[in-house]
């Protein structure tokens, strides 16, 4: 059925010259589509020093650190994957979590979903504004939507495991560099 | 991915303790199959609650004056981890918890729940009920008009689900007017029985709601008396 396509427009992709005329020239496959790619920036960094803190794991969830304190969140990707947040749950000022352990959860589109301690440490602060505001999970999640802080008393090793997130995810590929 | 197996439990007439007991059974498996190997890790739990509760999932229950009443009227209470509001479960009403692996099948959780959405809408329409209609958060869930037909609620830890939907067959409903279900104002709540007139029993939905399971999860249905095997 192609070839029949092809005769149809072949006049017009032959060369100019009579006596190739009906010369059916084949056009080229057409080449791979790429695999779609988001625009790498989507919003302006704020600070790009804090950017370059910022590490993610598989599960979607961000940790930044300072000065022995790491700030805890989940990514754009998540709240977007989520839907409207309407409930968070955080824990108490002073819960020590191990990595892995559930630290709370988030609730959405009648969906419950766990939160996971990036690493271990002591739970010295919570967001207070996510129990009336959920929304800000979604609105600004590297920002007002952050959700706990917790110190490290041990020393720690983010660089293997937890790396600036790049053609990653496990729900499709796609560069996630965001402010 | 697809036609993968789906392991499914049905479990009758169970009081709601005993199926999620049974569905943490399933949980458990669906956490250790994630192997390279094609084992049957995802299943469905179906089961009728054989007592009346009332459930409520993380955002909190009735306060304890109320919780009082509701027991005095001879049903239990259970708070469970999972989204949505207060809800009542009995006898008559088909209670389905698929325990699927979402990074498996790279569906992301507003994804999942929109497809347990379109799971009981064609359900529907293969029943007989061609106008029941989803609707946006925070309604969400399947409605006949402004009464709410099928409840939905799940919980997501690792990827893998677990509680999900109550459709009333022959729910007695007066039950849910000790309630405001899912805390949705000025609502109601609707059978399959109420909507098309005649007695329907969870038995007589079983299977036609199986098929729209076995299509709109693209998965084989495999039998089974026990998570374990």
């Amino acid at each position: 059925m192609a070839w029949r396509a092809l005769r149809r427009v072949g006049p017009v992709l032959a060369p100019r010259c009579p006596r190739f005329s009906l010369l059916l020239l084949p056009l080229p496959p057409p080449a791979p589509p790429l695999p779609p790619r988001v625009p790498a920036a989507r919003r302006l960094a704020t600070s790009s020093l804090v950017l370059s803190a910022r590490k993610f794991t598989d599960k979607h969830e961000w940790i930044s650190v300072e000065n022995g304190i790491g700030t805890v969140g989940i990514s754009n990707f998540a709240q977007e994957a989520l839907g409207d947040v309407v409930y968070c749950s955080l824990p108490e000022i002073g819960t020590k979590l191990s990595k892995d352990d559930e630290f709370g959860a988030l609730e959405s589109v009648k969906a419950a979903s766990e939160l996971y301690s990036p690493l271990s440490g002591e739970v010295t602060d919570i967001n207070a504004a996510l129990a009336d505001n959920p929304g800000l999970v979604n609105k600004s999640c590297y920002q007002d939507g952050k959700m706990s802080f917790l110190s490290f008393n041990n020393e720690y090793h983010m660089a293997s495991r937890y790396h600036k997130w790049l053609c990653n995810s496990y729900f499709f590929q796609f560069n996630d560099v965001e402010a | 991915m697809s036609r993968g197996p789906v392991r499914v439990l049905r479990l009758g007439l169970r009081p709601y303790a005993e199926a999620l007991r049974a569905q943490e059974r399933c949980v458990e498996a669906a956490r250790a199959a994630r192997l390279p190997v094609p084992v049957p890790g995802e299943s469905v739990v179906l089961s009728e609650p054989a007592e009346p509760v009332y459930a409520w999932g993380l955002r909190g229950g009735p306060e304890a004056e109320a919780a009082a009443r509701l027991r005095r009227r001879g049903a239990g209470l259970a708070a469970v981890r999972r989204g949505g509001r207060i809800t009542f479960h009995g006898p008559g009403q088909l209670l389905v918890f698929p325990v699927l692996d979402l990074r498996r099948r790279r569906l992301p959780l507003r994804g999942y729940v929109e497809a347990l959405e379109t799971l009981v809408l064609r359900f529907c329409r293969r029943f007989g009920l061609p106008a029941a209609r989803a609707l946006p958060p925070p309604f969400t869930g399947v409605w006949m008009g402004d009464s709410k037909l099928c409840a939905i609620g799940v919980h997501c830890g690792n990827h893998i689900t677990s509680h999900g939907l109550a459709l009333n067959c022959c729910t007695d409903l007066t039950w849910f007017d000790h309630i405001v279900p899912c805390g949705l104002e000025g609502k109601g709540v609707t059978s399959l029985s109420r909507e098309l007139g005649r007695h329907i029993t969870v038995d007589h939905v079983l299977e036609p709601f199986l098929d729209s399971f076995q299509e709109v999860f693209d998965c084989t249905l495999v039998f089974s008396e026990d998570p374990g095997d």
